[in-house]
């Protein structure tokens, strides 16, 4: 055992009958850190933090969480709490009642449980509300108290299943940022789950990308928008362009290629990739693109194309640029400075890339 | 409004022909005659004061209540986890046993009853009120399963994960959790399966014995013409309180289904 990790999860499977909703799953999680498990629905990541939780028992593996084999231990003894997509708040209970349940059952003092039910609810800025019903709260209180209950239980590790998702847009972002101050506050490690890749971008340290019951690739939100570990992962975090290309040379960290359109260029080795080939794909992030009407100056790749349409953001305007022998058009953001868009479907472009931002995603699978 | 169409009139007429003699019963019942017969010779509450005065009726209604209560309770309880279960889990033989629980509702009573009897004398249980209670609680299982299947039909899982999650057991959560939110379908469930047993007269027929419940002194009263009326003052007065315990039992069972958040 090592002191950092609070968790470790070793081998993991589980069994639906026939079907596979974790495989082999093999996890350390460090002390105090924001964790979160990204990946579409049926991706298996609620099964797994379930897992965690002791709500399910895995077909085989060991979770470990602070040292202690959890096999056998049930939910209830388990140093984890959890807050639920739902979040389950008891109906029949006022906030109050609602956030002291489990400090109930532990034998706490009257007055050591009211106190604590105070500093929780001021934690999550729901203080002085204990006597409000709970058919009375809004969404985003509703997901502060149970956020409070979880916590209060001063748990090892938090669970968190989806918990902004039933929120508007407006909310979610607010209790994102929130969340993440408490998450550093506290020091607690937060695991969440999520299948929406901005909020797991915003709040871990590090995020765990799930396909199909397996864990695809861990690293910090950066290293995974910059150098994901297949195409799969490409495409779920962030936008990208897909290109093909052929390796021409190859030589210590770098690729030498040859792409349609953009032509040739020496790229970095992505260190994540598992399968590489001579021919590879590779993806360029719609924002590390310039667009201009002539050929753009000191860019490493250029080619010319056709504006085929526009999509206006607000924040950014994305131009989706048609290129002789590029099969699906080249999507370019530019950030909207003066509140125009610059250019029409139709006109002719350019489009120029720097070598740095052209992500080497390897062995192309269509081929 | 709109000139009502032949379906309303068809409807109208269809309801007047089904309450119509109910409606005569409380009716009779305050007329001041033996004879159950228009015109109406006037009006008295001397048949409803009589009834205080006779001890086999008050014995019969005390066993009624007797029965009806246990029964309430028996039926209830089994309900409540039979359909947590049917609600909650899936396993080999859920949609049989759901049927056969049910089955009481289509089986005709006389079956049901004579077939009781017949079981209840091999296994030594001689007709009495017991015997009563297990027939009720038989036929009002249905009902009960029923009413509780739709309080746990819209209760969130996650809400006894949650308590779970919190360090409650089993029992804990089942007491603190569970029994408060589905509290409004077990009034209901109780009030229904006591209707069910207190108006029951064929099985407590076959299997009451030597006591009596109300629906069974009241069909040995109807040989004697001159407690007729009598009979139907007390008639009139279970009527009342059927329809009252179902009003105030579909209270809870909507309550039950609208406090879920």
């Amino acid at each position: 055992m090592t002191e950092t990790n609070i968790i470790q999860l070793k081998g993991l499977d589980k069994q639906f009958g026939k079907f596979t909703a974790v495989s082999n799953l093999t996890l350390d999680l460090r002390q105090g850190e924001f964790f979160s498990l990204l990946g579409p629905s049926g991706c298996g990541k609620t099964t797994a933090l379930r897992m965690i939780a002791g709500f399910q028992e895995p077909t085989a593996g060991k979770i470990i969480i602070d040292g202690q084999d959890m096999a056998g231990i049930a939910a209830n003894k388990r140093p984890t709490n959890m807050v639920f997509q739902s979040y389950a708040i008891f109906p029949h209970l006022n906030v109050g009642n609602n956030v002291a349940y489990g400090l109930r059952n532990r034998g706490i003092s009257k007055s050591d449980i009211e106190k604590r039910v105070s500093e929780a609810l001021e934690m999550v800025e729901l203080g002085g509300l204990q006597s409000r019903e709970a058919t009375e709260l809004s969404g985003g209180q509703r997901q502060r108290v149970a956020l409070a209950r979880a916590l209060v239980m001063r748990p090892k590790v938090l669970l968190l299943d989806e918990p902004l998702s039933a929120l508007d847009k407006k909310l979610r972002e607010q209790m994102q940022f929130e969340m993440r101050q408490l998450q550093q506050e506290l020091g607690i490690t937060f695991v969440m789950v999520t299948h929406d890749q901005y909020e797991a971008m915003t709040m871990s340290d590090r995020i765990g990308v799930m396909f199909d019951g397996k864990l695809m690739q861990v690293d910090a939100p950066p290293t995974l928008y910059a150098k994901p570990c297949n195409k799969d992962v490409a495409s779920f975090i962030g936008e990208m362009n897909f290109l093909p290309a052929q390796v021409t040379a190859e030589s210590g960290d770098s690729l030498t290629i040859s792409t349609p359109g953009f032509g040739g260029m020496t790229i970095e080795k992505n260190p994540n990739i598992v399968q590489s080939g001579r021919d590879i794909e590779i993806g360029i992030r719609p924002e590390q693109l310039e667009i201009s009407v002539s050929r753009p100056e000191g860019y490493d790749g250029t080619v010319q194309g056709k504006v085929r349409n526009v999509a206006f953001y607000g924040e950014n305007v994305h131009y989706h640029v048609q290129v002789d022998g590029i099969e699906r058009p080249i999507a370019a953001s530019v950030p909207n400075y003066f509140h125009t868009v610059d250019y029409r479907p139709g006109e002719p472009v350019w489009l120029g890339v720097q070598a740095a931002s052209v992500i080497d995603l390897g062995q192309d699978q269509s081929k | 409004m709109t000139r009502p169409s032949g379906l309303a009139i068809y409807a109208f007429v269809y309801l007047a022909f089904l309450y119509l003699p109910v409606l005569f019963l409380p009716l009779f019942s305050f007329n001041d005659g033996t004879i159950v017969a228009f015109p109406i010779k006037g009006w008295t509450f001397e048949w409803y004061r009589q009834l205080a005065g006779q001890d086999t009726l008050i014995r019969a209604l005390m066993n009624s209540l007797l029965v009806g209560l246990v029964t309430a309770l028996f039926a209830t309880s089994m309900g409540l986890f039979a359909a947590r279960a049917y609600e909650r889990y899936t396993f080999r033989g859920k949609e049989a046993s759901e049927g056969l629980v049910m089955l009481p509702l289509v089986i005709p009573g006389i079956i049901v009853a004579s077939s009781m009897l017949v079981l209840f004398i091999s296994i030594g249980i001689k007709p009495s009120l017991t015997a009563v209670i297990l027939g009720h609680t038989f036929l009002a299982l249905p009902f009960s399963v029923s009413i509780m299947k739709s309080a746990f039909d819209d209760f969130d899982a996650s809400l006894e994960e949650a308590a779970f999650d919190l360090g409650s057991g089993a029992v804990e959560t089942f007491r603190r959790v569970t029994l408060p939110i589905v509290a409004p379908g077990i009034v209901a469930s109780l009030l229904v399966t006591f209707t069910v047993s207190f108006d029951e007269f064929v099985l407590a027929f076959f299997l009451s014995g030597n006591q009596p419940t109300l629906p069974v002194y009241i069909w040995s009263q109807i040989r004697f013409p001159a407690k007729l009326p009598n009979t139907l003052a007390l008639g009139s007065l279970l009527l009342l309180a059927s329809v009252v315990l179902l009003v105030v039992a579909e209270y809870f069972r909507r309550r039950s289904s609208k406090s879920k958040i």
